[in-house]
């Protein structure tokens, strides 16, 4: 097997449990730091690259607020290289992450999870655009529906979906499990990154684990965060957690699937 | 063609209010025909039975109605079908308990028919009153049901409003759909189900009903489809581009009164 040069690793469930750390996992970080290149990459609607960090940084982790890629970042990257001016259907605490886009003129629609703007003037807004101005409509991602302390909301999915009807068009997904976001989160260690040689680590086996592979990637599950037992049969290489993936990696003893 | 011997019978397309309103303003500029316009009309009464089949989901009959008058349109209440009151007796007669996300204006219809824990949800005009809670509050009920109902008054994907075309119901179940996996059920052209309310209320085959109107897949494609025939007016949402889409309409029509004119010269025959 080819030698891994380049990892990702998911965060919330697979680094830390909200404000705690897996056991072992910040010192496996470091041990991991002295063999590959690493990058953070997570799918996040609401919380910037500095929420995150502050975030992994209060749990013990050492990282560098740069090494993080979110679905944020991705739709960043997107913009800036299409030079889409986008209308952000967005929530306020993630536009930190879109400092210094122009929106004058939009020509592109991004969105995210931002419940109150989702309302009739709001969509028809954005339907406009996308008619009548063939701005292109793109999805931090299309999650059908989240849970809140007071039930189910509708997710960013639904709006997506509802302007792709309108619209006849097919929005640009750029979060997890997409091709284009692990291409993107990789680029960043190495513009000629061998995607043979990269190793995805994540607790959610379709969104993390399966859109690596199908990226050309290797993976692995660990079984912490949100892993239900039955994902392991969909996977060749399973870990107990973070600290053992880690272990497979320096031992080369991750397979292709 | 073997029908060219009857005499055209003729369901209307209503028009959206903001429709009307271009209508009236194109009959202020074209004042000179009015005499004759009416003529057309009362020709058109006398040769022909006239309902006006609409998607409008937001008013009563008697207010669409009313709206028309206004305009100058002739129009009786008992000539306009619109959904709510068709959904209504679906409702009555599947023993359904809908949840409505309706506009207050055709709750009246649904006067009796029992709410509470809902098997459906009934979802009609979105543009006013819209909020993410409303919406929200319609997708909780849906994803507890067992097998989740939507019933929908059309499923147009936009309709055209005088500042520009505006995001429409369809497009609110696709969302709902994607995130329950609901079935959708439209009450409301181009659904044959509504349709046949049309033909019922005329009493006539489809074959003897022309239907008018500004949305091709929906007022065209969908007259189609049940047997009748469909006219296309270039008002309202009409786009050049619709000469490239899938359906042929057997007659375009600058408008509504071309429409009419040109049957009405050929001796009501299409």
């Amino acid at each position: 097997m080819s030698k891994i040069s380049s990892v990702l690793i998911d965060l919330s469930g697979t680094l830390h449990i909200e404000e705690l750390a897996i056991p072992g996992a910040p010192a496996a970080l470091e041990l991991l730091r002295k063999h590959v290149h690493v990058k953070f990459v997570t799918n996040t609607t609401k919380e910037s690259q500095n929420l995150l960090y502050q975030r992994v940084r209060n749990c013990g982790f050492q990282i560098e607020k740069h090494e993080i890629f979110t679905s944020l970042s991705a739709a960043r990257d997107l913009i800036i290289r299409n030079k889409y001016r986008p209308f952000f259907i967005l929530d306020d605490k993630a536009m930190e992450d879109f400092e210094g886009i122009p929106t004058e003129d939009p020509n592109a629609v991004l969105i995210g999870l931002a419940p109150e703007k989702f309302n009739d003037s709001t969509m028809t807004a954005a339907f406009r655009l996308i008619k009548e101005k063939n701005a292109s409509l793109i999805a931090i991602h299309k999650g059908r529906y989240y849970q809140k302390k007071d039930g189910l909301h509708l997710g960013p999915g639904a709006y997506v979906s509802g302007l792709e009807y309108a619209n006849g068009v097919e929005a640009k997904v750029v979060g997890k499990p997409e091709k284009l976001f692990f291409e993107s989160a990789l680029k960043t260690l190495d513009p000629n990154v061998d995607f043979s040689t990269a190793v995805m680590i994540g607790d959610d086996v379709n969104d993390d684990v399966l859109g690596a592979i199908k990226t050309g990637m290797r993976a692995i599950l660990v079984k912490t965060g949100k892993f239900r037992s039955g994902d392991e049969s969909k996977v060749k290489n399973v870990a107990s957690s973070f600290v053992e993936a880690v272990n497979m990696i320096i031992e080369n003893k991750v397979e292709s699937d | 063609m073997h029908l060219e011997e009857q005499k055209v019978r003729w369901a209307a397309g209503h028009e959206s209010e903001e429709m009307d309103e271009r209508v009236r303003q194109r009959r202020s500029e074209e004042g000179g025909n009015g005499v004759k316009k009416k003529k057309k009309r009362k020709d058109l009464y006398q040769h022909s039975k006239v309902k006006f089949l609409s998607n409008a989901k937001g008013n009563s009959n008697r207010n669409v109605a009313r709206r028309l008058q206004r305009l100058g349109i002739d129009v009786r209440e008992e000539d306009v079908i619109t959904p709510a009151p068709v959904v209504a007796q679906y409702c009555r007669e599947n023993e359904l308990r809908p949840h409505l996300f309706v506009r207050d204006d055709v709750l009246e219809y649904f006067d009796g028919i029992e709410t509470t824990s809902p098997n459906c949800v009934v979802m009609g005009e979105v543009e006013e009153g819209f909020s993410f809670d409303r919406i929200n509050r319609a997708f909780r009920v849906l994803i507890d049901m067992p097998k989740p109902l939507l019933i929908t008054m059309g499923n147009g994907k936009f309709f055209q409003r005088v500042d520009g075309p505006c995001i429409d119901v369809g497009a609110f179940a696709a969302a709902l759909k994607f995130s329950t996996n609901c079935e959708v059920l439209n009450i409301g052209k181009p659904s044959r189900f509504y349709f046949e309310q049309g033909m019922n209320a005329l009493g006539l085959k489809p074959e003897e009903i022309v239907m008018v109107g500004d949305d091709l897949m929906s007022d065209v494609g969908g007259a189609q489809a049940c047997g009748m025939r469909g006219i296309q007016v270039r008002t309202g949402k009409w786009r050049p581009d619709f000469e490239k889409m899938p359906v042929t309409p057997d007659l375009t029509a600058d408008c509504l009164f071309d429409a009419v004119k040109h049957i009405a010269d050929n001796g009501f025959r299409l």
